[in-house]
C-alpha cells in the first residue's frame, strides 16, 4: 500500500493506494491518521478510490480513526468507496457506523452542514 | 527461515506479517493463472490474508521461529487453500459476533467472520502440531 495526504479547504484527505491487509503498510495508514489527530486536525476523509481490498485489520484502522475523532468532536468520512469494500462494509454491518461520499468534494462539503 | 519459499502451489512463511504480501502476490498469481475473475480473485486473497495475519498473531503468537504454510490447489472449478499454523489452536465457538451492537465498534475479531461471507467452505482441523484451516471457492 501507497499512501499520499493532503489538507483541502481545512480538511484531511487521506489517500491509500494498493491493498490494505495488515503488516507495515497498514501501519502507515494509523500512523498518518493519528499524526493528523495529534496535530488536532479532526476532519478526516479517507478517499478509497485508489484501494483494491481490505481486510478486518483495514476496516479495525478505520474503525480506530473513526472513534478517536468522534471521541474528540471530530469525524471521519469515506469517500469514492469501490464495490469490494461496500460489500465488506455492509457484511460487517460497518455501512451503518461510516458515512460514505461518491466524492471527496461531497464529503469536504458535508462538513459545511 | 528467514524468507518465504516457494514449491509448486506451496509458499511457507518465517512467522511475521511483514511477509503477508509475498503470500499474496503468490496466491492472486497463481488465481490469475487459472483464469479467476477479479472480484473472486480479491475474495480469496482478502480471506487468505485474515487466515495467514491469524496464523502469525495468535497460532504462533509471532514467534520467529515458526512458520505458516499456505497450499492451493485445484480441482475443476474450485480452489482449495490449507493455512496451517504451529499453534494450539481455537475455538471458533467462543469468538464474540461481530454483528452484535455492543461489538461493531471494536478494532479486531471480525477476520474468521468475514472469511465466511466470503467463501463457500471453511474447514478446521486442530491437531498437537498446529491448525489447519481450509478454505474453498468456486472459481468458474
Amino acid at each position: 500500500m501507497k499512501l499520499s495526504d493532503r489538507i483541502q479547504d481545512d480538511v484531511v484527505i487521506l489517500e491509500p493506494k494498493g491493498k490494505i491487509m495488515g503488516g507495515p503498510d497498514a501501519s502507515l495508514l494509523h500512523d498518518k491518521l493519528y499524526e493528523y489527530i495529534e496535530k488536532n486536525q479532526k476532519r478526516v476523509v479517507i478517499d478509497l478510490a485508489q484501494v483494491d481490498w481490505m481486510n478486518s485489520t483495514g476496516l479495525g484502522i478505520l474503525i480506530s480513526g473513526y472513534t478517536t475523532l468522534r471521541n474528540n468532536q471530530g469525524e471521519l468520512k469515506l469517500a469514492n468507496v469501490t464495490d469490494k469494500i461496500q460489500s465488506l462494509l455492509t457484511i460487517t454491518k460497518l455501512v451503518t457506523v461510516f458515512e460514505t461520499h461518491d466524492s471527496v468534494e461531497d464529503a469536504i462539503k458535508s462538513f459545511e452542514r | 527461515m528467514d524468507k518465504p519459499q516457494i514449491s509448486g502451489n506451496t509458499i511457507i512463511i518465517p512467522s511475521s506479517t511483514r511477509f503477508l504480501a509475498d503470500v499474496d502476490e503468490f496466491v492472486e498469481g497463481l488465481l490469475r493463472d487459472w483464469g479467476t475473475s477479479a472480484s473472486v480473485i480479491a475474495d480469496i486473497a482478502i480471506s487468505v490474508s485474515e487466515l495467514v495475519n491469524n496464523a502469525v498473531v495468535h497460532g504462533n503468537k509471532a514467534s520467529p521461529n515458526g512458520v505458516v504454510t499456505v497450499s492451493m490447489r485445484r480441482e475443476g472449478d474450485t480452489v482449495t487453500i490449507d493455512v496451517a499454523d504451529e499453534g494450539t489452536g481455537f475455538n471458533p465457538a467462543e469468538i464474540d459476533d461481530p454483528l452484535k451492537e455492543e461489538n461493531l465498534l471494536k478494532e479486531v475479531g471480525r477476520g474468521i467472520f468475514i472469511v465466511e461471507q466470503l467463501m463457500d467452505k471453511v474447514d478446521i482441523a486442530v491437531s498437537k502440531r498446529g491448525t489447519t484451516i481450509s478454505i474453498s471457492k468456486a472459481i468458474a
